[in-house]
């Protein structure tokens, strides 16, 4: 069981709470090792069924903390109850709902260690990354013999770029916790490395292991079908998302998996129809342009047309309303805006998160910007680990084309068609048409 | 315009999206529950009808629902499961039994857990199959690991119980699980109901505050508990094995006097650790790659949880019991609970020096469960295979002087909450302070079954009802003291 929440001083338990605690620990639901912490909220925790959905977790905290009985822990819980709820929704609006709860156990317990993890956990999915490290290693301090401090470190440090002390950090907590939450770290780690097979290993054993939750292991199973499609099987990567979509029939991102599997075997129409199902439940930027590439391959280009305004629309309200630069941002201004405004994004990017994903989103825009020169150089930064990634070797390649380093040109070339399944339609097109031309 | 109000709640929807999820980075989840590694409870008895046998069940998976489709609970293949046992008295394992499963699914293109009718184990109608192999392990005094025997192979994991549509006859598959060992006795891997019985709600909200339309349980000894665990499934690994195959000379107990009566039992979850760039990539790092890690330990009932400070929880799960005293004797001898009851309700429990609860839970306790003259306090549940079993059991065990029960060993009927209740309150201080402590709940929701695998028969999905509530009866008092004999 892992550990998860600190302890009160004894002086500042409510009675009610205390005692319940005291015998609530003795109780526990699930086996006698099975609660949660003997903590101010074991009682509202353990009140709750255990295969609560996200919904009925945050209402029993929800009422926890307005009866006064959760403190500091009863607002941090219901902060994790929100993220979770985000991941399964795609709806932002809980991000905010968990900033205020983490927010609200900080005022009253500024030591909290869920409380400082949720708020490190927090600031990454909004990218502010050198935040969550800060947040990870200052509840690594409150806690130093508890492993939940690490993940949270580690995804920092791989968006920071420092995939030294990343590696160390993940290393640390492999040793100490190998779980769903650490295998599937590693597998991003071995991809990012160009390890897909590693990666897929490391995935598996993820699937395998498992969580409490559906939402987790269909994120888990829905990842190894994408690492499967990098490797070229969509068999394998079609059963993946689909036993992700039999946990849990919602999950846009197995379906746009589907979408994927079907593109990768010229199914455009289908593919096109399943993306516009998805794209209508949860509008990702990613979904999108992915629709429009897909219905341009197929000829609608009214239908692209439309969805392409709707991206463009999206992200101008995204500057707008002060967005953390986004490397998809990047490569989106850089294919379809502004690639002069794409090139500053990207360095405002990099300067903030310094990552193999930022250089290769910057060296595309200096490039779709004339400067295929300056975007060589961080073509060669994007891939400085070996990444398989197709989208990295389809902008190195092209670059080096244009620049006139044909070797590297059909190298990368090739090594982003070996994992095409993952390009759009109209990607590989172009990586086609590169590679025609450099014979 | 149709085409515009579409546009508009993209717009809407996928900006705040789009604000918020980022596709250019991963964050995968930080999980609080690990379902298949949590090994909730062990249970170590001389069963009534196996003289001569130890008897261990230990359960993983807790909480599961019976109705839990599509795919219900599996074990982790790529996992160990362990029972060890510790016969010398280092908190060491001496013998370790190891179940190592395999999953298959018959048709690879149906998400159906089974189909209509299931009648045995392995009935082709069953989707998601699991079999497995148990390993039994011995070490030698410097904890090298001797041999490796593997005593069952390819054994059947029993389905889990979908509904009586599809298994009509469950309790027939179920027995179908049963394995014969090589070297005697017998295991079953099978979802049961969980056998831990005890009550959180009514605690919170009976014990000293009435709660409207709750009847008051008092001390929590008079009934009016409700069995939280009730209806609820879990994986059950039973496993009976001569006391020959266990005992640190390899013979049968002749008595509880003899010196290899005790024994201490314990369950451990391990899974494969690796390193972070594969072998392929990474730089002399082979010798981590087959290495494994444990995640996860029980021995006796709630020592984690009532013992064992929060920041404390990783460590404790990831460590030997040989090293509890250095690691956690501190936080036994000096129980929180015992300060927490005393600031709340000016009990005037002992709060320091509780060796009482050292011997009894750790040590082991003189003449009944210490191994050795000089064991260690590991946290393993000691059992002396000498004691027969009571012809009539009482809940209590130790504290009401059947010593064929907790903490000699564990059967599935002592009443292991208020046991520990009363033995932080003070049942075992000499003179002892009795306060009749308890949470309402006195046995479990179904019987348990006289022959193996002794556990109840797993609720099935179909007819599923969480939860069940004690009747009301009189307060029943503390026991008279332990009286060894």
């Amino acid at each position: 069981m892992t550990a998860k929440r600190p302890s009160l001083p004894l002086k500042l338990l409510a009675p009610l709470a205390a005692f319940a605690c005291t015998l609530a620990v003795v109780v526990a639901l699930g086996g006698s090792n099975d609660v949660e912490m003997p903590d101010r909220t074991a009682g509202v925790e353990l009140n709750i069924p255990p295969d609560a959905t996200s919904d009925q977790r945050i209402e029993n905290f929800q009422h926890a903390v307005r009866d006064g009985i959760g403190g500091a822990d009863g607002y941090a819980s219901l902060g994790d109850a929100y993220l979770q709820k985000a991941r399964e929704s795609g709806d932002p609006a809980y991000y905010s709902r968990a900033d205020r709860s983490f927010d609200a156990a900080l005022r009253r317990d500024a030591r909290n260690f869920d409380a400082v993890l949720g708020a490190g956990t927090l600031a990454g999915l909004r990218h502010d990354f050198g935040e969550q490290l800060r947040r990870g290693l200052e509840a690594h301090r409150l806690m130093p013999q508890l492993i939940a401090a690490y993940p949270v470190i580690a995804d920092a440090q791989i968006e920071l770029g420092r995939y030294g002390a990343a590696e160390r950090s993940l290393q640390r907590l492999l040793d100490l916790k190998p779980n769903l939450t650490s295998y599937a770290r590693v597998s991003y780690y071995r991809e990012l490395h160009g390890d897909l097979d590693g990666a897929i290993e490391a995935m598996r054993l993820a699937v395998s292991a498992g969580a409490g939750v559906p939402e987790n292991v269909a994120y888990v199973q829905t990842l190894l079908g994408d690492l499967q499609l990098q490797r070229g099987r969509t068999a394998a990567a079609r059963d993946a998302y689909t036993a992700a979509l039999a946990r849990m029939p919602t999950y846009a991102p197995a379906a746009a998996g589907l979408a994927r599997v079907q593109i990768a075997r010229g199914e455009l129409d289908g593919a096109a129809r399943r993306l516009r199902g998805v794209t209508q439940r949860l509008p990702l930027t990613s979904y999108l342009i992915l629709l429009v590439e897909t219905d341009t391959a197929r000829g609608d280009e009214a239908a692209a047309t439309v969805d392409l305004e709707v991206v463009r629309s999206q992200q101008r309200l995204l500057r707008s309303a002060g967005a953390r630069p986004d490397a998809e941002l990047v490569l989106f201004e850089a294919n379809h805006g502004d690639p002069g405004a794409a090139v500053r994004v990207g360095r405002r990017l990099w300067a903030e998160a310094p990552s193999v994903r930022s250089a290769d989103a910057l060296g595309w825009a200096l490039t779709r910007a004339g400067r295929p020169d300056e975007g060589l150089a961080w073509a060669r930064r994007a891939l400085r680990l070996g990444s398989k990634d197709a989208l990295f070797h389809l902008h190195a390649g092209l670059t080096a084309k244009s620049v006139g380093h044909r070797a590297f040109a059909v190298r990368s070339l090739r090594t982003a068609l070996a994992g095409g399944a993952t390009l759009t339609p109209l990607q590989t097109r172009d990586a086609r048409a590169a590679l025609e031309a450099l014979r | 315009m149709k085409k515009l109000s579409i546009l508009a709640a993209l717009l809407a929807v996928g900006v705040a999206a789009a604000l918020s999820f980022g596709s250019s980075h991963r964050e995968a989840p930080r999980i609080a529950k690990d379902p298949t590694a949590d090994n909730t409870d062990v249970w170590a008895f001389t069963a009534p009808d196996a003289p001569g046998s130890l008897t261990v069940v230990s359960n993983w998976i807790p909480l599961a629902d019976p109705a839990g489709g599509p795919t219900f609970y599996p074990l982790d293949e790529n996992a160990r499961y362990y029972v060890k046992i510790d016969n010398t008295g280092d908190g060491y394992e001496d013998v370790a039994y190891r179940w190592d499963f395999d999953t298959r699914f018959r048709n690879p293109n149906s998400f159906l857990y089974a189909a209509p009718q299931v009648t045995s184990v392995d009935d082709p109608d069953v989707n998601l199959v699991q079999t497995y192999d148990l390993f039994k392990e011995t070490y030698d005094k410097s904890r090298r690991l001797v041999s490796t025997k593997r005593i069952a192979n390819d054994a059947p994991v029993v389905p889990d119980n979908v509904g009586p549509k599809t298994i009509p006859n469950y309790s027939q598959v179920e027995a179908g699980g049963v394995t014969p060992l090589r070297g005697g006795g017998k295991t079953i891997v099978a979802p049961a109901e969980d056998a831990f019985f005890a009550d959180l709600g009514t605690i919170f909200d009976g014990i000293n505050i009435d709660k409207p339309g709750r009847p008051n349980i008092g001390l929590g000894n008079q009934g009016g508990g409700k069995d939280d665990l009730a209806g609820y499934n879990t994986k059950s690994f039973v496993l009976q094995v001569p006391e020959s195959e266990v005992t640190r000379d390899g013979k049968q107990v002749a008595d509880m006097k003899a010196g290899n009566a005790v024994v201490g039992v314990w369950s451990t979850t391990e899974r494969k650790r690796m390193s972070v760039l594969s072998d392929a990539r990474g730089k002399s790092k082979r010798s981590r790659a087959e290495n494994w890690v444990q995640v996860s330990r029980l021995g006796n009932p709630l020592i984690n949880e009532v013992v064992i400070p929060i920041g404390m929880k990783d460590k404790f799960n990831a460590t030997s019991p040989a090293n509890d005293a250095k690691n956690f004797g501190r936080f036994a001898l000096n129980p929180e609970p015992a300060r927490i009851l005393n600031a709340l309700f000016g009990l005037g429990i002992q709060e320091t020096n509780r060796t009482d609860i050292v011997q009894a839970l750790l040590t082991g306790v003189p003449k009944l469960t210490q191994i050795g003259k000089n064991p260690a306090a590991a946290d393993t549940l000691k059992i002396n295979l000498g004691v027969p079993p009571a012809a009539n059991p009482n809940r209590f065990g130790v504290l009401a002087g059947d010593v064929a029960g907790f903490p000699n060993g564990r059967r599935l009927t002592d009443d292991v909450v208020d046991i520990e209740l009363r033995v932080i309150a003070g049942a075992l201080l000499s003179p002892p302070k009795n306060i009749p402590l308890g949470d309402g709940v006195d046995r479990n929701d179904k019987p348990f079954r006289s022959q193996f695998p002794y556990v109840s028969l797993a609720n099935d999905g179909f007819n599923s009802q969480l939860k069940r509530t004690e009747p009301q009866h009189a307060p029943v008092p503390q026991p008279p003291p332990m009286q060894l004999p």
